[in-house]
C-alpha cells in the first residue's frame, strides 16, 4: 500500500527549488507560490485525491477569487492557503516561507502574522465583545493590552464599528457581524486576506455592503482571497481562478 | 505599492516579530506567552462563572478531600497543644505504681491483674524508705462522689485523697486562695478539703470564691471544710480538670475505707503510689530500683516474668496517644485520597465535556493564530482554578469544621498556613493532572474539523 502511494506521487520534493523572490520583473512581490499541490485523504482503503497538482502565483496586492463546484477541491485549496492544513505533496511558499514543511505550531505562527481569516459563519467567540474578538489574534501575537486595544480599536473604525465595541456577537447584526470578523481579520496587518463565502451567511443588501468594503479594502493595498461559488460576487475580484476536480481549470484576470 | 509596505511596517508587534527573530526557545519561554496566558485565565473565569452550578457539583469530591484534611490536622494540631501543656506539667518525672495498669485490653488480662495484690500504704512506706533516686514518693486514693452544699449538688465529683501533702507538687496543682492543709492535720485525720474551681463554680453560683472558703460541702455523708481553692488546669478532652476535690488520705480512710470494691470495674478507694525523681535523667534508675523493692515485696523470683503490679509512666498515655493520633491521620489520608481521586475523575469528565463544548472555540483560537501550547495552557488552567477553588473551600470548610470541634470539646485551636497551602497546592495538582488529558485533548484538534463543529 504504502509503495503504490509513493509510486503515484507527483514529484519528490528536494527537486523543487525556491521560486524567486521578490521577483525583479517589475510587478509586485511574490506573496504565495504553489507548486504542484497534491492533498490525498486516506478514507481506509482507498485514497481521495482532493488536489492534482495545482500550481499558481498570488502577487502583493491582488484580489483573487476562487471558484468551483462543491466538491471541487476549493475549500481544500482554502485550508492549505490559509495553513490551516499542509499538502501531501508540493511546496507552498507564503511570503517567502516554506509552509509545506511547517509543524502545527509553526502554522500557528504563520497563521496569527500572515494570514486574516473570513468565514461564512462568521466565527466569533459568542460570550466575547466585539473589540475582545477583534483582540484575539494580537493577544496570540503576544502584543501587550495597551497596544492591543489601539490596534483592534483601530480596525474596528476602520470597518465602521467604532459604536459598536462593547457588543457581544449576538448583539449585533449579521451584517456586523462579519464587519467585526474583518476586523479582526485585517488588525494583525496580515499578507493576505482569506475569505471563504464571505457572504453566503448574509441577505443580497448585506452582501453588496461587504463587497463594497472588500473592495475598499483591495484599493487601501490588501492582497484579497475569496472563495465563492456565486458568479457574482467572484466577479467583484480581479482575477478568478476556477477548480474543478482538484485541478485549475481557468485562471483569467478578469479587470 | 511603496503605500502598502509602509502599511506593514508601521506595526512595531508585527515587525518586530518577523524582522528581529528570537530563537524558538526563547519566545516560547512562558514569560514572554504572558499575553495568551492572562486570557487563559480570563476565559477559565469565565468559564466557571457561565457554570456555577456544574463548577460547584464538580467540586463536591475535591472540597470534602481538603476538609478532612484540614479539619483532622487542625483539630489534632490544637490536642498535640494540650497534650504537651498537660502532660509537661507534670513532666516525665513521674511514674506510678498500681494493681492495674490504666489501659487494659483484653479480658484475661483483666482477669488475671484483678488477682493481684491491692497496693497497700505499706508498699508506698517501703518504697519511700528505701528507693534513693526517688524525691517525692506519695500516695493517692480515688473516688468519684456527689457534693453539696446547700441545695447546691455538684456529681461526679474526683475525689482525690492524698498523702503526704508533698503529692500537691507531684500533681503540679497549686492553691489560688486560701491554705493546703499541715501534715499534723492530715495525719490527723480533719475533715478539711482543697477544692478545685469547677466545684466552687457549681456549688457556689454567683459569688466570689473567695467567699467559699471556710463553708462546708457534703461528700459521701460527710461535711467538709473548704480550706484552700486550686488554681485552674483546664481541660484535656474534653473533661475538666478542675472538677475535683483533694482530701487528707487518712480522712479518706476514715470515712470511705480503702479497696472497698463497689464492682469489678470501679477504681474506688483504690490505693495508687506516685514517685517523682528530680530530674528526668534519673527516671529510668528510680523505676529499677522500685520494680526491685516492690518485686521483692510480692515475693516474684527473678525468672518470674509478671511483676505483680503495674509500673507506669505518663508516657503510656502519651504512646496511646499518638498511637490514636497517627491511626487518625492514617484513615483521614485514605478518605482524602479517595476523595481526591474521585473529585479528580469528576473534573476530568467535565473538563473532557467542556472541550466538547468548546470545539468550535477551540477551532477559532486555532485558526487565529493559538497554538497547541495556549490551547493546552487554557484548558490545565481552568481545570487548576476549578480545584484551587474547591482547595480554598475545602480549607475554609476544614477550619470551620475544627473550630465547631474545638468549641464542644475546649482545646487551642490553632490555623496553620501551611496545612491551607498544602489543602489548596494538593487540589490544585489533583486539577493539573486530571486536566492534562482533556487539554492535550483540546490541544491536539484539527483546526479545521473544530471549526466544522457546531
Amino acid at each position: 500500500m504504502a509503495d503504490a502511494t509513493v509510486a503515484t506521487s507527483p514529484t519528490s520534493s528536494s527537486v523543487i527549488v525556491q521560486p524567486r523572490l521578490p521577483s525583479n520583473d517589475g510587478k509586485a512581490a511574490l506573496l504565495i507560490a504553489m507548486r504542484n499541490i497534491w492533498k490525498t485523504y486516506d478514507m481506509g482503503a482507498e485514497k481521495v485525491h482532493a488536489l492534482h497538482g495545482v500550481s499558481f502565483d498570488v502577487r502583493r496586492g491582488e484580489y483573487l477569487a476562487i471558484t468551483g463546484p462543491s466538491g471541487s477541491g476549493k475549500s481544500t485549496l482554502m485550508n492549505l492557503i490559509g495553513c490551516l492544513d499542509t499538502p501531501s505533496q508540493g511546496q507552498y511558499w507564503l511570503n517567502g516561507k516554506n509552509v509545506s514543511e511547517m509543524d502545527d505550531d509553526e502554522l500557528a505562527r504563520i497563521r496569527n502574522q500572515e494570514v486574516g481569516f473570513v468565514f461564512q459563519t462568521f466565527n466569533l467567540l459568542a460570550r466575547a465583545t466585539a473589540l475582545h474578538n477583534v483582540e484575539l489574534p494580537l493577544i496570540y501575537g503576544g502584543i501587550p493590552g495597551s497596544k492591543r486595544h489601539e490596534m483592534a480599536k483601530q480596525a474596528l473604525a476602520a470597518v465602521d464599528l467604532t459604536d459598536r465595541m462593547t457588543h457581544r456577537p449576538n448583539e449585533l447584526s449579521g451584517g456586523q457581524r462579519q464587519r467585526v470578523a474583518i476586523a479582526r481579520a485585517l488588525v494583525n496587518h496580515p499578507s493576505i486576506l482569506l475569505a471563504d463565502e464571505p457572504t453566503g451567511a448574509l441577505d443580497t443588501h448585506t452582501s453588496y455592503d461587504i463587497m463594497n468594503l472588500f473592495e475598499k479594502l483591495y484599493e487601501d493595498g490588501n492582497t484579497i482571497i475569496l472563495v465563492t461559488h456565486e458568479r457574482d460576487i467572484a466577479a467583484r475580484a480581479r482575477r478568478v481562478i476556477s477548480i474543478r476536480d482538484g485541478l485549475i481549470e481557468n485562471d483569467e484576470t478578469i479587470r | 505599492m511603496s503605500m502598502r509596505s509602509d502599511a506593514k511596517a508601521e506595526v512595531p508587534g508585527y515587525a518586530s516579530g518577523r524582522r528581529i527573530t528570537l530563537p524558538a526557545r526563547i519566545r516560547s519561554f512562558p514569560i514572554l506567552r504572558i499575553t495568551a496566558l492572562w486570557e487563559a485565565f480570563l476565559v477559565a473565569a469565565a468559564s466557571l462563572r457561565q457554570n456555577k452550578l456544574r463548577t460547584a457539583l464538580t467540586l463536591v469530591g475535591i472540597i470534602v478531600g481538603v476538609t478532612a484534611v484540614i479539619a483532622v490536622v487542625t483539630i489534632i494540631k490544637g490536642l498535640d497543644q494540650t497534650v504537651a501543656q498537660t502532660f509537661s506539667s507534670q513532666g516525665s518525672t513521674v511514674f506510678t505504681i498500681s494493681k492495674r495498669p490504666r489501659v487494659i485490653t483484653s479480658r484475661e488480662d483483666f482477669i488475671k491483674y484483678n488477682k493481684r495484690k491491692d497496693i497497700t500504704e505499706e508498699d508506698a512506706a517501703a518504697i519511700f524508705h528505701l528507693c534513693t533516686t526517688c524525691w517525692r514518693t506519695g500516695i493517692v486514693a480515688n473516688d468519684g462522689v456527689t457534693v453539696k452544699h446547700g441545695n447546691q449538688k455538684a456529681d461526679n465529683v474526683n475525689v482525690r485523697a492524698i498523702a503526704p501533702t508533698s503529692m500537691f507538687d507531684i500533681d503540679g496543682v497549686t492553691v489560688d486562695v486560701g491554705r493546703l492543709w499541715s501534715e499534723s492535720e492530715g495525719a490527723s485525720a480533719h475533715d478539711v478539703t482543697v477544692v478545685g474551681p469547677d466545684v466552687v463554680t457549681n456549688l457556689f453560683p454567683n459569688q466570689a470564691p473567695d467567699r467559699a472558703l471556710g463553708q462546708e460541702i457534703w461528700a459521701g455523708g460527710r461535711p467538709y471544710q473548704i480550706i484552700g481553692i486550686l488554681q485552674p488546669l483546664g481541660k484535656i478532652f474534653g473533661v475538666s480538670r478542675d472538677n475535683r476535690i483533694y482530701i487528707p488520705f487518712a480522712t479518706y480512710k476514715k470515712n470511705f475505707g480503702l479497696n472497698i470494691s463497689r464492682g469489678a470495674f470501679s477504681a474506688s478507694g483504690v490505693l495508687v503510689v506516685f514517685i517523682q525523681t528530680q530530674t528526668a535523667e534519673q527516671l529510668e534508675a528510680a523505676e529499677d530500683q522500685v520494680r526491685a523493692i516492690m518485686r521483692n515485696r510480692r515475693g516474684k523470683i527473678f525468672s518470674e516474668q509478671d511483676d505483680g503490679f503495674a509500673l507506669e509512666t505518663e508516657d503510656v498515655f502519651l504512646n496511646l496517644y499518638s498511637r490514636a493520633t497517627s491511626n487518625i491521620y492514617l484513615v483521614t489520608i485514605g478518605v482524602a485520597a479517595i476523595s481526591l481521586v474521585v473529585g479528580g475523575i469528576v473534573v476530568m469528565n467535565i473538563m473532557l465535556v467542556s472541550v466538547t463544548e468548546r470545539t468550535k472555540e477551540i477551532g477559532i483560537r486555532k485558526a487565529v493564530g493559538a497554538r497547541q501550547k495556549d490551547i493546552r495552557t487554557q484548558f490545565l488552567i481552568e481545570a487548576m482554578m476549578v480545584t484551587a477553588i474547591g482547595g480554598v473551600v475545602g480549607v475554609l470548610t476544614g477550619f470551620g469544621v475544627a473550630w465547631l470541634i474545638a468549641l464542644l470539646i475546649g482545646f487551642p485551636l490553632l490555623f496553620s498556613v501551611w496545612s491551607a497551602v498544602l489543602g489548596v497546592s494538593m487540589s490544585s495538582i489533583v486539577g493539573v493532572v486530571s486536566g492534562l488529558w482533556p487539554a492535550w485533548r483540546a490541544a491536539r484538534l484539527d483546526p479545521i474539523e473544530a471549526l466544522r463543529a457546531e
